[in-house]
């Protein structure tokens, strides 16, 4: 999962220029792990980690953790619930969207409802 | 159209009939209190995105006159205070934002008009502009958003309408238009990746409003609008009303607990969490509006005495900031009373 591993240091990195927060050694402080186990995550020397840790990943760079679970081969655990509650509809459904356009995909997400005010 | 990411627990603005780079994001960020005691602080940090919900879900339980309005339910302990934070939502695009708290622009203090207006200017630019924590009463220094009951006369809303009938925030965004965007941002190569409680009594009973009343002194600059104002399409735009509910109402409806209760300042100081300072010399501050001004803060209301004393605290460690990053801090535990 190099790509996982690419993308954590590419935002880290980012980051880091303007924000000193942002070195490695201050993330892990942060996320909880070892400097050197986050070291080697970004080179892609290890498997992506948890989904926990993968969300604090996530929190602490600002980035979505669904797109960064994605990236470590993961679907949340939460999404997976939600899919094996109903099963048959939700696997139709990611399927007829698989090649949608991400118009026609946000036009079946849920909108919040604007009312009279 | 507007998504609520379940995730983030922001409000992600979406106008894909502009281009499917048009977006913004905002989210709600909890914070300190600041003293109320005449003094300018700096930025205080977040401390956790509130929570947010669709109304729909919950429409049985709630006011007819709350569910009419749409949008989305947030629970604010009483005298808790906010701020706004916007992004862009993993691209540039610009965008106006008009905020309001109980249908009181929060820029100008003028009443509620859906249109963006240029002269004074009454909205943001988002992400020029990262944040915001209050009404703006001068040229870089506002006053913090406090949430207080509708019907005290503490909300900026009963000071400026004199009626107690909104509560809440608005916010209407607008997208730049395609041809401005491509003329001012001309591509570039593709990323790889895209994309207090209330009274007992009251909390048993129906939800009542809650508004936004002023709080304690911070610099903090809105910035003016760089572009031309024909570049802000305002023929595509989406609205949201935020419905402000208290903690123990918020409790008692979605059935889970609401974020702890606001640090107080000296809880801030022990856990040493920073203050920040920020800089953009690159960027102009808009006056500030008479009309907040004259707003009489939280401070001077009977609830601020239930809500324990203003005392002042000494801002340390103070952090300078670049002008669009602004930590959040890990939020503080509460101490056991």
């Amino acid at each position: 999962m190099a790509a996982f591993g690419d993308h954590v240091r590419e935002v880290r990195e980012a980051k880091r220029q303007e924000d000193r927060r942002y070195s490695l050694r201050q993330v892990a402080a942060r996320v909880g792990i070892e400097p050197t186990y986050l070291s080697k995550l970004e080179r892609g020397e290890l498997a992506p980690p948890s989904e926990e840790t993968t969300r604090k990943i996530a929190e602490d760079l600002g980035e979505d953790p669904d797109m960064l679970l994605a990236l470590a081969g993961k679907v949340s655990s939460d999404l997976q619930a939600i899919i094996r509650k109903r099963p048959k509809l939700f696997a139709e459904l990611l399927r007829e969207l698989r090649r949608a356009p991400d118009h026609a995909i946000l036009s079946v997400v849920r909108q919040v409802r604007d009312g009279d005010w | 159209m507007i998504t609520l990411s379940p995730a983030l627990d922001r409000l992600q603005f979406h106008f894909p009939e502009v281009d499917k780079r048009a977006r913004c994001e905002i989210g709600f960020q909890r914070t300190l209190r600041l003293p109320d005691d005449g003094s300018t602080y700096p930025l205080p940090a977040g401390l956790g995105q509130f929570p947010l919900r669709h109304i729909d879900d919950y429409a049985d339980r709630l006011p007819d006159s709350f569910v009419k309005r749409g949008g989305v339910i947030m629970p604010m302990w009483q005298a808790e205070a906010m701020w706004l934070h916007f992004s862009g939502g993993g691209t540039s695009w610009p965008c106006a934002v008009k905020i309001a708290a109980g249908k009181i622009n929060a820029v100008t203090g003028e009443a509620w008009r859906p249109k963006p207006r240029q002269q004074p200017q009454d909205y943001l630019v988002v992400p020029r502009q990262p944040w915001l924590d209050g009404f703006c009463v001068e040229k870089g220094v506002i006053r913090q958003f406090v949430a207080a009951p509708l019907g005290e006369g503490i909300t900026a809303e009963e000071q400026l309408s004199g009626e107690a009938e909104h509560g809440g925030i608005q916010i209407i965004v607008y997208p730049m238009t395609r041809t401005a965007y491509d003329r001012l941002f001309p591509p570039r190569p593709p990323s790889s990746y895209e994309y207090m409680p209330m009274a007992a009594a009251c909390a048993r009973g129906m939800p009542k409003s809650m508004g936004l009343a002023a709080g304690g002194l911070m610099r903090q600059e809105i910035y003016d609008d760089p572009y031309d104002f024909d570049v802000w399409e305002q023929s595509v735009s989406s609205r949201c009303f935020v419905t402000i509910l208290n903690a123990a109402q918020w409790h008692a409806l979605i059935g889970e607990a609401p974020p702890t209760q606001p640090t107080t300042a000296a809880e801030y100081k022990r856990h040493g969490i920073p203050w920040f300072d920020y800089y953009a010399t690159d960027r102009k501050a808009l006056k500030g509006s008479s009309l907040l001004a004259g707003l009489k803060s939280f401070a001077h209301s009977a609830l601020a005495m239930k809500t324990g004393p203003d005392a002042p605290v000494v801002p340390t460690p103070v952090v300078d900031l670049g002008p669009n990053k602004r930590p959040v801090a890990a939020p503080v535990r509460e101490a056991e009373s």
